[in-house]
């Protein structure tokens, strides 16, 4: 039954009349990867320290391993964690703050300096052992910080936006890192993060949060593909997120109109949802097909001209804007290789796979 | 005008510097003079008055004054480390208010302590306490509420997170007191502690109304010594005495290390 | 079980009971603190009330010391020391202080160095060293008469002069300290935006610094007539027998002459004089600083 590491069971948090976290229920199955991700605000950190034991639940109840954690305070919980400012002992060598956990466990020392070295290794920081926090660079710190969660060896880690502090390719050097440990040591990682690409990168489930409750769970493509409402089409990738003024079924196929001037598109409607429900229509800007003359798209449905309003180079690919005849403006994902001749100004036709366009009820 | 104010002000920051070295210049130089017509000729110069401070009528208040020093800079750590605790780190409900009653004896003069301890010793009956007791007593109340502010800025200086950190690697309260917050708030716990050294060694408005024959303390012979004559001995007293003070500042800081920079590896 | 039960199991306190054990750390230090401060205090505050023979409740001794010419012109000769300390010691560490706030030499480390390590050598050493220098057969007058322009030595100690003198350099790091840190806290662009504008280095000072570092002068004027008013060495030892202030006085009625209750009043007063020049003082810094610095 227990093959969940963490079960939170109705958890409310209250900071006086603010409601941080409202009646969230999750089940975290051991070995998992799993990232809770959200904005600023949104309650992903102090449900991380609810789960550490830094914070109290107002109600509801957080069970690890199947044990309930009231009153367990976090030093007895066995549990490890990286903090988004390393949070290293600046009094200790990198060998003393790996092998801290083990010495407050009051563990044999060789025991203890067989798991730094270990530790040390795993993250490739032998040879730092003595050294000082301030003297190694910020990727070494993140290291280090790691090693020490890892090296007594719990069965569970908590992640508390360990990459933020660092620039971006370490941070994406890290990603690919931190995700073959969890996988080599089979823990399970509770992962917090704002940045919704580290999250997709890393994690085997991906929650999302939204002003204290759990807007939506998958898996990252899932989410991705199938995201449940305007908030997590918009947080997680870029997308064309449009109000939808009306939908109507005209015998097996369904019309949406977006704003006023009679831009209609045609969609499927998902099982289980029904099509009056519809409020908001997303489209990725990479099914947004982009040609440069009506033969380059295929023929029905949903064609589109319109004119290439801006073009951002990314390199691989060119971020288009184009403005339609009504005046809406939609993103497209362009291949640059694919039309390397493109101009801004330039008459150009889309067209959108029904498939492709997501509708969300709110 | 402007050069003119420019030589104007290097010319006084001079003279003020002057002013401040001279005195101490002086005693230097009249330690080391043959009599007490000072010189400044290096030839003539002599340790001989340095010889006479090994008489007992030095050492025994030197001693004392050590000894006093010594206690008092032990008992303001310990109880400054206590109070702080509560208050800075802990932050207990009321603890802007426990700070402000803990510093509140800074508001009064020294001599007005003094007064004030001399009289409650001799009218409640403790005569027995007037000398030793009585000056440790008084030196305390000096030096806790200095402790306690360098101990406490210490303490609201120390990152929470650090203590969250060995939380989760499963260190109990006595385990995270021992291995990180005391090393981490050593120098200032050791700058606060050489401070009280210092105020105690030193100190005149205190013990003046607390010594008793027999019981005085250095600063005090010194200074009923200079009532009647500028003997070149009292030159050599002094000096020793700063040297022993920087020499005891010096071993503060190899224990404590409060100049050093301290590895810091969060923000 | 109902659900609401379930709930209601579930919930926990939001607010724990201040817990009382929190605060067994601060008794040994309140209580040391209560024993050699507190009570003292309050002892030597009720003294000064009662009849020193009869330790009936009274006034007397306070009429008495208002009543006395002696009491009251130390009390001048205190104010007019500290006030003169106050003034020495604010002119002079001005200009080191500012040198420390804007330098950036290396010779500013020395400077510093220089300017306060003079505290640790206390009290007595520099005592000394100034009676060395001031004596009527010290350096000075020593140096004036050898070139013949004095035969008589000049009276530079056992008076007000040698008891200013002394103070002076005894307070003056803590001048410089206290300026250092209001100079220091002037944005440095206001000067160089006056510079811009073409303002010479005087009326910078005179427009800029001056008034922007006038917290600091009060707080270094306070500082200095406080430590002065209070201080019992250097008045003792350079001042000479016949100069009084209230401290040495103090000390006087504690230690010969054995009358308690007039040694409590004229603490009390000492007390109460340094309490309300604080109180007035920082009201003051609190208003300038409000008014200068947003």
């Amino acid at each position: 039954m227990n093959s969940n590491d963490i079960e939170m069971v109705s958890v409310t948090k209250t900071f006086g009349s603010n409601l941080v976290v409202n009646n969230i229920d999750l089940a975290i199955p051991t070995g998992e990867f799993v990232s809770i991700l959200g904005p600023s605000g949104c309650g992903k950190t102090t449900t991380l320290n609810m789960i550490a034991g830094f914070a109290q639940p107002s109600s509801g109840e957080i069970r690890i391993r199947g044990k309930s954690q009231r009153g367990v305070p976090p030093e007895k919980r066995g549990i490890g964690m990286v903090f988004q400012n390393y949070a290293l002992f600046p009094h200790m060598t990198i060998a003393e703050n790996v092998g801290f956990g083990l010495k407050m466990k009051k563990r044999p020392a060789g025991e203890t300096r067989d798991a730094v070295q270990n530790a040390l290794r795993r993250v490739h920081l032998d040879g730092f052992e003595n050294r000082y926090p301030k003297e190694l660079s910020g990727g070494q710190q993140q290291r280090t910080a790691l090693a020490r969660a890892i090296a007594p060896e719990p069965s569970l880690l908590l992640l508390d936006e360990p990459l933020s502090n660092l620039d971006l390719k370490l941070r994406e050097a890290m990603r690919v890192e931190l995700k073959d440990i969890q996988e080599q040591l089979a823990m399970t990682f509770v992962y917090v993060t704002h940045d919704q690409d580290e999250a997709m990168a890393m994690s085997d489930r991906i929650v999302v949060m939204q002003d204290g409750v759990i807007a939506q769970t998958g898996r990252p493509a899932e989410i991705y593909e199938h995201p449940r409402s305007s908030f997590v089409a918009d947080f997680i990738g870029k997308s064309n997120l449009l109000p939808i003024s009306d939908i109507r079924q005209i015998e097996n196929d369904w019309f949406v109109s977006l704003g006023t001037k009679g831009l209609t598109l045609s969609v499927f409607i998902p099982d289980g949802m029904s099509g009056h429900d519809a409020r908001y229509c997303c489209i990725r800007p990479e099914a947004v097909r982009l040609a440069v003359t009506d033969e380059g798209i295929p023929p029905l449905p949903n064609r589109l001209e319109g004119t290439l309003s801006r073009i951002v180079n990314l390199g691989a690919y060119f971020d288009c804007f184009i403005t339609l005849k009504d005046g809406t403006v939609l993103k497209s994902l362009v291949r640059s290789t694919r039309l390397p001749g493109l101009a801004v100004n330039q008459a150009v036709f889309l067209s959108i796979d029904p498939d492709a366009v997501q509708l969300l009820s709110r | 005008m402007d050069r003119f104010l420019s030589i104007f002000f290097q010319l006084s920051l001079i003279l003020i510097l002057a002013f401040i070295a001279l005195p101490i210049l002086v005693v230097f130089a009249a330690s080391v003079s043959p009599t007490a017509t000072i010189t400044f000729d290096p030839s003539q110069w002599t340790l001989r008055w340095f010889a006479a401070l090994t008489a007992s009528r030095w050492l025994d208040p030197f001693l004392l004054s050590l000894k006093l020093a010594a206690v008092v800079t032990v008992l303001s750590g310990l109880l400054g480390l206590l109070a702080a605790y509560v208050v800075a780190y802990r932050k207990c409900p009321g603890h802007e208010a426990i700070m402000a009653l803990l510093v509140s004896p800074l508001a009064v003069p020294q001599i007005v302590k003094g007064v004030a301890i001399v009289l409650f010793l001799s009218s409640a009956g403790f005569y027995a306490l007037l000398g030793t007791p009585g000056l440790i007593m008084a030196h305390i109340v000096l030096t806790l509420p200095f402790v306690v502010r360098m101990i406490a800025g210490a303490m609201y200086n120390f990152d929470k997170r650090l203590d969250q950190a060995a939380r989760i690697l499963g260190a109990t309260s006595f385990q995270r007191i021992r291995f990180i917050l005391l090393p981490i708030i050593k120098p200032g716990l050791f700058s606060g502690m050489t401070f009280a050294f210092i105020l105690s060694f030193n100190n005149i408005p205190l013990s003046v109304f607390l010594v008793r024959p027999g019981e005085t303390t250095l600063p005090i012979t010194v200074i009923n010594h200079m009532e009647y004559s500028l003997d070149p001995v009292l030159a050599a007293v002094n000096v020793a005495s700063l040297a022993f003070i920087l020499a005891a500042i010096l071993l503060f800081e190899r224990i404590g290390g409060f100049s050093a920079q301290i590895h810091g590896g969060s923000k | 079980m109902s659900s609401i039960e379930t709930l209601s199991a579930l919930r926990q306190p939001t607010h724990l009971p201040v817990r009382l054990s929190r605060y067994f750390p601060l008794a040994p230090p309140l209580i040391v603190l209560m024993i050699a401060f507190a009570i003292p205090m309050g002892m030597m505050i009720g003294l000064s009330f009662h009849d020193a023979d009869t330790g009936i409740l009274t006034l007397d001794n306070y009429v008495r010391f208002f009543g006395d010419d002696l009491m009251l012109a130390g009390l001048w000769r205190t104010a007019l020391m500290s006030g003169l300390v106050a003034l020495c010691v604010t002119v002079m560490a001005y200009p080191v202080a500012y040198y420390l706030a804007r330098s950036t030499s290396r010779w500013r480390v020395v400077v510093f160095a220089l300017a306060i390590t003079p505290e640790l050598a206390g009290v007595v050493l520099r005592t000394y060293g100034w009676l060395v220098i001031l004596e009527d057969h010290g350096a000075i007058n020593n140096l004036l008469t050898w070139s013949g322009l004095i035969s008589e030595p000049l009276p530079l100690s056992k008076n007000l002069i040698g008891v200013v003198i002394g103070l002076t350099h005894v307070v003056l790091p803590f001048g410089i300290l206290s300026l250092l840190t209001s100079i220091q806290g002037i944005d440095p662009n206001l000067e160089r935006a006056a510079q811009i504008l073409g303002s010479s280095r005087v009326s910078i000072i005179r427009h800029i610094i001056l008034p922007l570092s006038v917290p600091g002068i009060v707080s270094s004027l306070l500082i200095a007539f406080t430590m002065a008013a209070s201080a019992y060495a250097t008045p003792a030892l350079l001042g000479g027998a016949g100069f009084k202030v209230i401290a040495t006085m103090v000390y006087e009625q504690v230690l010969f002459y054995i009358d308690w209750p007039f040694a409590a009043v004229m603490a009390v007063i000492l007390l109460v004089m340094m309490l309300t020049i604080a109180f007035i003082g920082a009201r003051v810094e609190a208003r300038l600083h409000r008014k200068l610095h947003i």
